[in-house]
């Protein structure tokens, strides 16, 4: 296989700790019902998928497709990053079902990331607060160790590490994004 | 490709392909030194006797042209259609701008069906916003910022960024995909046939397996009248693809 077709695997946990104002659900299509033309920007803690490590946020917007009442749920186009403080940034693009898990593609990246491409997993935990994300990356270096991890197994009572939820020095990366 | 996609954000070139129309004169264009580039690349090359001059209309080779001078990576050609039924209250018009010509400002979140290209099966649907950037009225058309995606149910889902021009074909850049599209890379033209309801999208796909015999079709030459198929249109099972995303 060629250096560039290996898949490197990175799990992260994005937890909504209600504390960055996130999400902004904009009504924009002033219906009572979520519908096409609500856009929703959002911001959100990250960890290592270990939950001992705060490595930074996500950042983007999730577009309202289609409200899907026999699922209880709705569709959105996802498009965001995810920053990893001084490691650089990943860029995602894709479906978000509040109902189901779904794989957005991954778009770009800088930093060790630059030239990145592959898909990542999006599981829900808690609809909208937790979140568990398996990468598959390809076309990059080895990722360093201080971002690989056992994971956690998603559940709903999952916490970051009380030592990574107050960003203590040893409990975060370099310059965590934040 | 990440280099040169950087360049071409930079304004100084529209479009991999020197026949796209958007090129600057050859008079004007100025050679970029970009040490990440290969330095016989066609598109930096002073010298380069493959650039050629802009053209009035819009061309269209059948082929997308390799980016540099590799071994040629296979390119795969996917014909989609996306129409507009007026049946997913798609677009919305979002005059953010509050002005009463189309302005930035303004965004449009949209979704439509796709087919493919030969108009005999359902596929999925489109999903994501246009982004207004300015209403040309010499034109009568406007320039946007599309960033969507092309859901195609079990196989997975291709991401595009690019230009969304009313009023003349466009080239989008193809940012990635899932599912067999994993990885993907490339670029699609848009072809506008009717405004905004009907559009012929040819994709050039690069770095994934062999699409399945399924998506793969003789495609339906665009004109106006174009529909889908009633057993497709009604989703029919022998008329749509597994898990057709709707």
């Amino acid at each position: 296989m060629a250096a560039s077709d290996k898949v490197q695997e990175l799990h992260v946990y994005e937890m909504n700790e209600r504390d960055r104002g996130s999400p902004a659900y904009l009504r924009l299509s002033q219906k009572p019902v979520n519908s096409l033309g609500d856009i929703v920007p959002f911001s959100n803690k990250i960890y290592r998928g270990d939950l001992e490590k705060r490595i930074g946020i996500t950042a983007g917007m999730c577009i309202l497709i289609e409200h899907k009442p026999e699922l209880k749920g709705d569709r959105y186009e996802a498009i965001f990053s995810f920053y990893f403080g001084d490691y650089g940034h990943i860029a995602v693009q894709g479906p978000y079902l509040t109902y189901q898990d779904s794989y957005l593609a991954i778009t770009g990246g800088s930093g060790i990331f630059e030239g990145v491409s592959g898909q990542v997993k999006l599981h829900q935990i808690v609809f909208p607060f937790k979140i568990f994300y398996t990468f598959y990356l390809k076309g990059i270096g080895e990722l360093p160790e201080e971002l690989l991890c056992k994971p956690v197994d998603p559940h709903p009572a999952v916490e970051a590490a009380p030592a990574a939820k107050a960003c203590e020095p040893h409990a975060a990366i370099a310059n965590f994004t934040n | 490709m990440s280099a040169l996609r950087s360049t071409i954000s930079s304004g100084i070139i529209r479009s991999t392909s020197p026949t796209h129309s958007l090129l600057p004169a050859a008079s004007s264009f100025k050679p970029i030194k970009n040490p990440c580039l290969p330095q016989t690349h066609k598109l930096f090359t002073s010298n380069s006797n493959t650039f050629s001059p802009p053209k009035r209309g819009f061309t269209c080779k059948s082929q997308a042209i390799p980016s540099d001078n590799s071994a040629p990576e296979k390119v795969q050609e996917l014909h989609v259609y996306e129409l507009n039924e007026r049946d997913r209250g798609s677009p919305a018009y979002l005059r953010l701008s509050q002005k009463s010509v189309n302005s930035l400002g303004d965004l449009v979140p949209f979704s439509n069906k796709i087919y493919r290209g030969d108009l005999e099966k359902r596929i999925g649907i489109t999903s994501g916003i246009c982004i207004l950037i300015e209403h040309k009225p010499e034109m009568k058309g406007d320039r946007y910022e599309a960033i969507f995606s092309f859901y195609f149910g079990d196989y997975g889902h291709i991401a595009v960024q690019g230009p969304y021009l009313t009023y003349q074909d466009t080239y989008l850049a193809i940012t990635g995909g899932s599912g067999i599209f994993e990885g993907v890379s490339g670029q699609v033209k848009l072809h506008q046939i009717v405004f905004p309801f009907k559009i012929f999208y040819t994709f050039y796909l690069k770095g994934i397996g062999e699409l399945p015999e399924e998506l793969l079709c003789k495609p339906v030459d665009p004109h106006p009248a174009v529909e889908a198929v009633p057993a497709a249109k009604a989703c029919e099972p022998h008329a749509t693809i597994a898990n057709f995303t709707n």
